[in-house]
């Protein structure tokens, strides 16, 4: 068990170490790629952490996205440096999270799920109509503060730090009260666990943590409007790629954001699909519920099993 | 004065299509337990289907309701038989498994139709779109006036074959109690694929005579889908006349705050679904639960 957990530690540490070097030795093009597949990945298992550990479907998150995009940019338009900018998106996503968190967390199972739509909805429409934030054509980041290796190598090692929480997350006591309340919030009631406290935290931690990729999101583009960052099919997104990938669990968001992220890359070439991109997502998404609700992650656990059992029965 | 009368006929109008719009989503949960979030990309479709009979055959939009409320029919009987039904079935709760497969259709949906009609925002021009007549010395849209007329006929339907024939009753059975449903010899299952086509109907009913009012994009009827949640969560899912008061309710809120406050158009959307989670969390009986809570207190 300790030479596994060992053996996790070192796996990150050097990708984290390969990511850090990366610009060194790649091309921009390649970065550009690992950049997305990165931020995928962060926003992947930060739902994945209220949505598979708690089982709280959100299709509401490009809020905190926004919240974190918006602030860096209105902040680095007065003059405030990144190394606060930041933080304070990721604050002010996690502490709005609370504030909408404490009355839908009421509400259960699709109930919460119909409410963060109205909520995420409502976000976009208030932003577009906010006159100090550009209204809907948006805002542009001050000239001159961009250094893209920078942001490359804190959104990859944001990616790996995320990979790391989920893992501690998933083998800790807080954990554990999530997966309670995901399988039977009453029994986790009764025993003795503060459900909607419980909600609100895990809540506060994913979204701050988006609001976080909001920001650098916001640096890397030099641009934020309520159509990129509020944008519904964002929210969309972000709910797909845990799903697909295997929800619930810690490898099955990364794994279901690279493909996404692959996908991208492919379907970004074909002119055709471009448009229509989310079809293909769709239909991924319908054959899940349908045939494997555990995602890849799933499917590659069982064909792996049937192998084992195929190796050692029947030979 | 005149402005309370203006707001009241504006309300009374806008209800008709939101109720039409609202049934939809209500007969299916009620039945199945199942949110459809597919309604939306329903809507979008009924919307695009009218529109190209419009403009390849010249088909009137209201007329082509002939056509949308058949095929929307046969449509959504088709998508509960191949997809729906392979779902394990909702307890009294809809389960999200559920949830998350209509919302998959309803990306489909989406963008087939960016595939079919391209993202370009389109709209229906008729020689009486712009048309206005005078109802009660308040100006109403020839427009509005059809598509108020239409729903309510719609719902007149409804209400008949709900209450009068043996359809109608198995529908209700379900509706109240599946298990007791089956133990009385009704067929669930051929039931459940009735109300999933009748709801797909409405819809696509609804995406019509929206059609008729407003333009569209395959991003449309999220906005939408959210207020006819909100009405059934208002209304309750027991009644057609449960449906119409929380259609009512809505139109009459959005209508005021246009009239009477400084609440700018753009933010009207961002009030119902404030009202939706705002009701989900104070009142989750919605209205009826109200009603019955005034009784009890009222007599006790």
């Amino acid at each position: 068990m300790t030479s596994k957990r060992a053996l996790e530690a070192a796996g990150m540490l050097a990708v984290a170490g390969a990511l850090y070097f990366a610009p060194s030795f790649l091309e921009r093009g390649t970065l550009n790629d690992l950049w997305s597949v990165a931020l995928a990945v962060v926003l992947a298992s930060s739902w994945n952490l209220l949505g598979g550990f708690a089982g709280q479907v959100s299709i509401g998150y490009s809020a905190f996205l926004g919240i974190g995009a918006y602030t860096t940019v209105l902040l680095a338009l007065s003059g405030t440096p990144p190394v606060l900018t930041l933080p304070l998106g990721a604050l002010l996503a996690g502490g709005f999270s609370v504030i909408i968190g404490y009355p839908t967390f009421r509400l259960r199972g699709p109930y919460f799920t119909i409410a963060t739509i109205g909520v995420g909805e409502a976000v976009r429409v208030v932003a577009s109509s906010l006159s100090f934030a550009g209204g809907a054509s948006g805002l542009r980041m001050p000239a001159g503060s961009y250094d893209f290796e920078s942001n490359f190598r804190s959104m990859t090692l944001l990616a790996v730090a995320l990979v790391w929480i989920a893992l501690a997350i998933s083998r800790s006591a807080f954990g554990s009260a999530l997966s309670a309340v995901r399988q039977d919030i009453d029994a986790a009631e009764a025993l003795g666990v503060n459900s909607t406290r419980l909600k609100v935290t895990v809540h506060a931690l994913s979204a701050a943590l988006v609001g976080l990729a909001g920001g650098l999101f916001a640096i890397n583009f030099q641009y934020v409007s309520p159509g990129s960052v509020f944008d519904f099919r964002l929210s969309l997104t972000i709910v797909l790629m845990p799903i697909v990938g295997g929800v619930g669990t810690v490898a099955g968001p990364v794994l279901g954001a690279i493909l996404f992220g692959w996908l991208q890359l492919k379907l970004l070439s074909i002119p055709a699909l471009l448009s229509s991109s989310l079809l293909i997502y769709g239909a991924l998404l319908i054959a899940v519920m349908l045939f494997e609700p555990k995602g890849l992650l799933g499917l590659v656990r069982r064909l792996w099993a049937r192998r084992l059992r195929r190796f050692y029965i029947d030979a | 004065m005149q402005q309370a009368l203006d707001v009241v006929v504006n309300s009374f109008l806008a209800a008709g299509l939101y109720a039409t719009m609202a049934y939809g989503l209500a007969v299916i949960y009620g039945v199945m337990r199942i949110i459809n979030l597919a309604h939306a990309g329903i809507m979008m479709l009924g919307a695009y289907t009218t529109f190209t009979l419009f403009t390849h055959f010249s088909i009137d939009p209201f007329l082509s309701i002939v056509v949308v409320v058949p095929l929307f029919f046969a449509g959504g009987v088709a998508l509960y038989r191949t997809v729906v039904r392979r779902l394990p079935r909702s307890g009294s709760t809809p389960s999200m498994e559920s949830l998350l497969l209509l919302f998959g259709v309803w990306l489909v949906l989406q963008n087939l139709a960016y595939v079919l009609w391209s993202g370009d925002t389109q709209s229906i021009l008729t020689s009486y779109t712009l048309k206005s007549v005078s109802l009660l010395g308040v100006r109403v849209g020839v427009p509005s006036l059809g598509v108020f007329g239409m729903s309510a006929l719609s719902l007149l339907v409804l209400e008949f074959v709900l209450h009068r024939t043996y359809l109608g009753k198995a529908i209700r059975a379900v509706t109240q109690n599946r298990d007791a449903a089956l133990l009385s010899g009704v067929d669930a299952d051929r039931i459940s694929a009735v109300a999933f086509g009748v709801g797909t109907a409405f819809a696509g009913l609804a995406g019509t005579l929206l059609s008729t009012l407003f333009a569209f994009t395959p991003d449309f009827g999220r906005s939408f889908l959210l207020k006819a949640f909100c009405i059934i969560v208002l209304g309750g899912l027991e009644s057609v006349t449960g449906v119409a008061a929380g259609a009512f309710v809505l139109a009459l809120l959005e209508n005021v705050t246009a009239a009477y406050t400084a609440v700018p158009t753009s933010l009207q959307d961002a009030l119902s679904f404030t009202l939706l989670v705002v009701t989900l969390v104070v009142l989750p009986q919605g209205l009826p639960g109200l009603f019955r809570l005034v009784h009890v207190r009222r007599r006790g």
